[in-house]
């Protein structure tokens, strides 16, 4: 009996559904919290983020009338599903992954992408100009970005020797793999603001040129839904850095601290810098992300091949 | 050259057309020519580069005298020269000025959807003001309409601009929009990330100021005109109190005179950091933003204090002003002053220096002096691209005849100038306020001047933080004026946005928007709005 509730509880409680929840709005409230102090203003009070969320669930979802209503409806769903499942496989408040298996640090990868992915299709389904444009920016920022993203989580992969992230944890524990890769874990945390569109990378929601982008035209629950998506994926990206550049997590104090300290660097940035065009995004990533994570694998395949 | 000598070449490079000339006032010539030879009239000025195009005025001489009267002024320097061209009062028509000055077509059509005046050959014809549903044929400043009728409505179409074909991509901004917070209405056609066509609608908050000024007193004009602009409001107070009371032949006290001048610089500063905010968040630093927003409360202040308003400070009354400033007030802008001075040298340092910032702005929407000069560009717009241009130096009013400015300019002529013109404008306006407070005159703080103002015809100009506020004012000798005409300089800066849009990102279009500082409500003025409930 017990065995059988224990995957549903998984999924419902913990490490995913509820718990992901619950600490996506957290960190949903200190990035808001913070900037706003760092851009001297007071910011939200602790609940502000909750609230949000449950006026945005309680109101009427309106429904484009050229939009394809099923499609309309269940990308936030798919783009929900795939950040709670990716977070199966990262080590959640320093505990175990509650699945693992080898090749999970790509599944992963990819289910965080699926968020990107139905925000664009979103886009284009609801036919507005702003949502299109959005979607377009989306999609060429994911270009640019996932390439790199995907190449830097992979170096510590590499020094591990295993594409398992619970095995890649415990093969390079005690080791700071930010220490010997630091432009890896650069490029990982750029990229992870390139991932949650957050500032400077916040092109594809631009507000003063294209309103809320490929999200224009998404109210109430699917708006809602998206939101919760966005903030799980911060919640697991955050871990799967943390886990795989700062010594990993063994324990929730560790998690708790190693998260934050990441999280206070991404909010930093946000303050500081300016947003950029899509096209100088595309640029960044091309020009200096790829090259330089594509130099620092050239010299850890050299000195993984050497020591051998 | 001093204004004499300005106005005798005007008047010999316009003597083949001339019908009859005149000096009104020492500053300004009047011809009167006929409305055909306009062009070839300002073809003339600009070949012998005569001065810019400053304004053209519709004037109904009413159905007594059975015409209509066409104003052009241009202005170089303090001297000013008016073509006057009388037409009928229906079925005129006029030449356009577009392949001259581009920014003539803004004037123009204001003529013809006013005054129902024909402009022939005009690239743009649509309605720049009235709103899509105004009738057509009724043209609201003519002297017979009356505001108090409620106007049919029209059937429209939903498209504000009608010739649109199917192919396009267009993306629309404005006017209810969360990237442009303010009423205008933009149309960029784009292939892909860039603009290739850009087009413009205003009105949308018309106020039918222009027509309400005719049937209020000089005195209730007073505030009516202050709220033309909610960040100039005293550049417009100021530039209608000179302007009656040249025509009433009283000239305000020195100390009213200065603190004028205080209030502008503060009016200035408090623009201008305004504009830093909106623009800096239109590129996307919002940090930038709340924190220049925030010391902008300083200024804000400071004119809470002296004026106990925070926008329409209504420090001007004709023939003075209403309140003094007391040595612990001036303590208190001193301190101020010193505060912003600081923090505005480090935003100097900031928009200069910061890279990715630069990465926006420079070399962005680059506009060359002779481009400048041609689009008619005003204001740190204008002086961003190395064009000389600034009522306050030029053609020195008021108290700034005795209290002289410098003039910053670069010759960049990109964002990034415009933001350095204007901060570091604000250092030349902090020091000018200091010296005031150091040498405030003693006198009276107003004079006496009639209910009933003399007749005649005056033009006052003003340095907005914008740029070139331009008034024409007309009294019939009553005690309400015959008709007031008001260019401000947001209309003349839109040429800069349309001529640089298309090419360029459609990340870019909200910072060329904000870089020319654009005022919308003092752009809108002129509709008669009927008021559908009757209390």
């Amino acid at each position: 009996m017990f065995s059988a509730l224990q995957p549903l509880a998984q999924i419902l409680l913990f490490p995913a559904g509820l718990f992901l929840v619950i600490n996506g709005i957290v960190i949903e409230w200190i990035d808001r919290k913070l900037v706003a102090r760092l851009q001297n203003r007071i910011g939200p009070r602790w609940f502000q983020p909750l609230a949000d969320l449950v006026k945005l669930l309680a109101k009427e979802e309106i429904l484009p009338a050229a939009a394809n209503p099923w499609l309309f409806i269940g990308l936030p769903m798919i783009a929900l599903a795939g950040c709670l499942t990716a977070a199966l496989y990262v080590p959640i408040m320093g505990l175990q992954p509650a699945y693992s298996f080898s090749g999970d640090l790509i599944v992963t990868l990819y289910l965080l992408s699926l968020l990107t992915l139905s925000k664009g299709i979103a886009g284009w389904n609801t036919t507005n100009r702003f949502s299109l444009v959005g979607a377009t920016r989306g999609f060429t920022q994911l270009f640019a970005y996932e390439a790199p993203f995907l190449l830097a989580l992979l170096g510590p992969a590499i020094a591990a020797r295993s594409w398992q992230i619970d095995t890649i944890i415990q093969r390079n524990a005690g080791s700071w793999i930010i220490l010997t890769q630091p432009i890896g874990f650069l490029v990982a945390l750029i990229g992870l603001m390139g991932k949650l569109e957050l500032p400077p990378f916040d092109a594809p929601e631009a507000e003063t040129e294209i309103v809320a982008g490929a999200m224009t035209e998404y109210s109430g629950r699917g708006l809602a839904l998206f939101n919760i998506a966005k903030s799980v994926e911060f919640v697991v990206g955050l871990t799967l850095v943390a886990a795989l550049y700062l010594g990993g997590v063994n324990n929730p104090l560790e998690y708790l601290l190693k998260t934050l300290f990441i999280l206070v660097i991404l909010i930093s940035l946000q303050t500081l810098l300016t947003r950029l065009r899509i096209d100088q995004t595309v640029g960044l990533w091309w020009r200096f992300g790829t090259i330089l994570v594509l130099i620092q694998w050239m010299v850890l395949i050299v000195w993984k091949a050497s020591a051998l | 050259m001093n204004t004499l000598t300005s106005l005798e070449q005007a008047e010999k490079i316009l003597a083949p057309w001339t019908k009859e000339a005149a000096r009104p006032e020492p500053n300004r010539l009047d011809i009167i020519i006929s409305g055909d030879d306009v062009f070839a009239c300002t073809a003339a000025l600009k070949q012998e580069s005569w001065g810019y195009l400053s304004a053209i005025t519709g004037l109904d001489l009413g159905p007594d005298a059975g015409a209509l009267e066409a104003l052009y002024h241009f202005c170089q320097g303090a001297a000013i020269t008016t073509l006057r061209a009388r037409l009928p009062r229906q079925g005129g028509s006029l030449p356009t000025l577009y392949p001259l000055y581009p920014v003539s077509s803004f004037f123009e059509r204001e003529l013809s959807e006013m005054f129902g005046i024909t402009v022939i050959n005009t690239p743009d014809s649509n309605r720049l003001f009235l709103p899509d549903d105004w009738p057509v044929g009724v043209f609201p400043m003519l002297k017979e309409f009356d505001p108090k009728v409620e106007q049919p409505r029209m059937e429209t179409s939903s498209q504000t601009f009608p010739s649109q074909d199917g192919q396009k991509f267009y993306v629309p901004i404005g006017p209810q929009h969360p990237a442009l917070k303010e009423p205008g209405h933009f149309e960029f056609t784009v292939d892909g990330e860039v603009i290739t066509e850009a087009r413009m609608r205003l009105g949308y908050v018309h106020r039918g100021i222009e027509k309400a000024v005719e049937g209020q007193n000089w005195v209730q004009n007073l505030y009516l005109l202050e709220r033309v602009c909610g960040i100039c409001s005293h550049t417009h107070a100021t530039a209608y109190v000179m302007g009656v009371e040249r025509l009433a032949g009283v000239e305000a006290p020195l100390r009213a005179q200065a603190i004028r001048e205080v209030i502008a610089g503060l009016e200035r500063i408090h623009s201008h950091l305004l504009w830093l905010g909106v623009s800096a968040h239109e590129a996307g630093f919002d940090t930038l933003f709340m924190y220049s927003w925030r010391d902008r409360e300083t200024v804000m202040d400071i004119l809470e204090a002296l004026s106990g308003n925070r926008v329409n400070y209504s420090a001007n009354i004709i023939g003075g002003v209403k309140f003094d400033i007391y040595p612990e007030q001036a303590a208190t802008i001193r301190t101020g002053l010193e505060y912003l001075e600081e923090r505005i040298r480090h935003y100097l340092d900031i928009v200069t220096s910061d890279t990715l910032f630069l990465q926006r702005t420079r070399g962005v929407g680059q506009i060359n002096r002779e481009e400048a000069t041609h689009l008619g560009l005003l204001g740190p717009t204008a002086r961003a691209s190395g064009v000389l241009r600034d009522v306050r130096v030029e053609a020195p009013y008021g108290p700034y005849t005795r209290y002289p400015v410098s003039i910053v300019t670069s010759e960049a002529g990109d964002l990034e100038a415009r933001f350095i013109v204007r901060l570091k404008e604000l250092f030349v306006t902090i020091n000018a306020i200091r010296t005031i407070l150091d040498n405030l005159p003693e006198s009276e703080m107003s004079v006496r001047v009639p209910r009933r103002i003399p007749a005649g015809e005056t033009i006052s100009r003003v340095e907005a933080p914008r740029g070139e506020a331009f008034y024409f004012i007309k009294s019939n000798g009553s005690d309400k004026p015959e008709r007031i005409k008001i260019r401000t300089p947001s209309l003349c800066n839109w040429t800069a946005v349309l001529s640089k849009a298309p090419g360029s990102q459609l990340a870019d279009a909200p910072l060329l928007i904000a870089g020319m500082d654009p005022c919308f409500s003092c752009n809108d003025r002129m509709i008669t709005v009927k008021r559908l409930e009757h209390s």
